[in-house]
């Protein structure tokens, strides 16, 4: 710890240092001794009960534990705005139907927490930060330099958006890991939820095609998918690169499923996993699953603004025809030769 | 016997592992070979190692519609 460090070389500095060493021995430590015994103490006061049965009913070992604690994809209503007409029930439902859901009400929460500390952070800005803006400062130079190092220095442009995406989905993925949330019906985390991650993912579509069309024009980039000047050079080599522009809209359109797919997989199955291992190993062994939880949600939060950042640049690339080779340094350069070789 | 189809389905996740130890594997010999490359290997890496698991999500996708669809 860097107390240590500092206190190193003078002797009765060091005793200091041994002192307040001794007093907070490990900050993680103790956060794990915390988690296991609200593990305890849950499993103590509010022991799993069968699913459509009363607190107090006989529940064997496996199975009904494991059914207390599962989370079923769809998320719970907390309210119902138009009770009159409900969805058709049924095993595969997709419809619309306004409602208050719990993931929705967790999201709510989460802008909330988030909005408010942006607010109280960046209030009387100082152009030497004290602490708290410091933070701040730090956080956001940080997801700058991540994104022009991946993006090169045109994603400078898009790092507020970036930064917006990253930052809503970090909080978004650790809420479902602060004890009650997801346990309780009332709040579950956000980006479990399908209907989230769908919507994130259309918000990404709408943000890199919108790039894309402002930076090309609209012929200009539907020319990337539809390459009419192909035909100069022959009618076969034409068909070749208008098949090749199909499958590229086709590509396009994946984009989307696979960002939402891939962020609902992710979240929705660590807390499932998490569930399972809490109602089967009940306090040791789901705290190293939390902590793998929580890396796991960083990167897929990561990923999914990286990728967004990748695709607008993708987007706003001109339809290169005869590109002079240039050395290819950062990885969306990298990309970009490697779909350019057609 | 009841979900067979959804265990099926989970089988697939073989590939996106193999592919991410691949990735790891090769990406950490190319950092070891070139030590100045790391930080952009290891960015490069960690966005192909989400690529590979996005499409081990969808097997879990396809099994959890295998549950559900009656």
């Amino acid at each position: 710890m860097a107390s240590e460090d500092r206190t190193a070389p003078a002797a009765d500095a060091a005793q200091a240092g041994r002192g307040a060493r001794s007093r907070l021995r490990h900050p993680l430590l103790l956060l794990v001794a915390a988690v296991v015994a609200l593990d305890v103490l849950a499993f103590l006061v509010v022991p799993p009960f069968p699913k459509h049965g009363q607190p107090g009913d006989a529940c064997p070992f496996p199975v009904c534990f494991i059914d207390g604690n599962l989370e079923l994809p769809p998320p719970h209503v907390v309210w119902d705005l138009d009770p009159a007409n409900p969805l058709p029930s049924g095993s595969l439902v997709i419809g619309f139907h306004p409602s208050i859901t719990n993931s929705l009400l967790t999201m709510w929460i989460v802008m909330a927490a988030v909005l408010l500390v942006a607010y109280l952070a960046t209030r009387r800005l100082r152009a030497v930060p004290g602490g708290f803006q410091n933070l701040f400062e730090w956080a956001y130079e940080s997801l700058s330099n991540w994104a022009v190092s991946n993006g090169g220095q045109a994603a400078a442009r898009h790092v507020p958006i970036f930064a917006a995406f990253f930052i809503l989905i970090l909080f978004g993925n650790w809420s479902g890991l602060v004890p009650p949330i997801g346990k309780v019906e009332l709040l579950r985390a956000p980006t479990s939820d399908l209907n989230v991650t769908i919507g994130l993912a259309l918000a990404a579509f709408a943000y890199f095609e919108t790039q894309g069309v402002r930076a090309n024009g609209l012929g200009g980039y539907l020319g990337k998918f539809f390459p009419l000047r192909e035909f100069r050079h022959g009618v076969g080599a034409g068909l070749l690169a208008l098949f090749v522009g199909l499958i590229e809209l086709m590509l396009e359109f994946v984009k989307p499923i696979t960002l939402s797919m891939r962020l609902f997989g992710n979240i929705y199955g660590g807390e499932v996993a998490l569930g399972v291992i809490t109602a089967l190993a009940l306090a040791v062994l789901p705290v190293a699953l939390l902590a793998l939880e929580a890396m796991l949600n960083f990167v897929q939060a990561l990923i999914f603004s990286t990728l967004t950042l990748m695709f607008t640049m993708v987007a706003i690339q001109a339809h290169q025809e005869e590109e002079p080779p240039h050395p290819a340094v950062t990885p969306i350069d990298q990309l970009a030769a490697a779909t350019a070789a057609h | 016997m009841d979900h067979l189809g959804a265990g099926i389905a989970v089988l697939a996740i073989t590939a996106p592992a193999l592919a991410i130890g691949i990735l790891t594997g090769m990406s950490s010999a190319a950092i070891g070979r070139n030590p100045e490359a790391g930080p952009q290997i290891r960015g490069l890496a960690i966005i192909l190692a989400a690529f590979a698991e996005g499409l081990g999500v969808l097997a879990i996708v396809v099994a959890l519609l295998a549950i559900f669809i009656k």
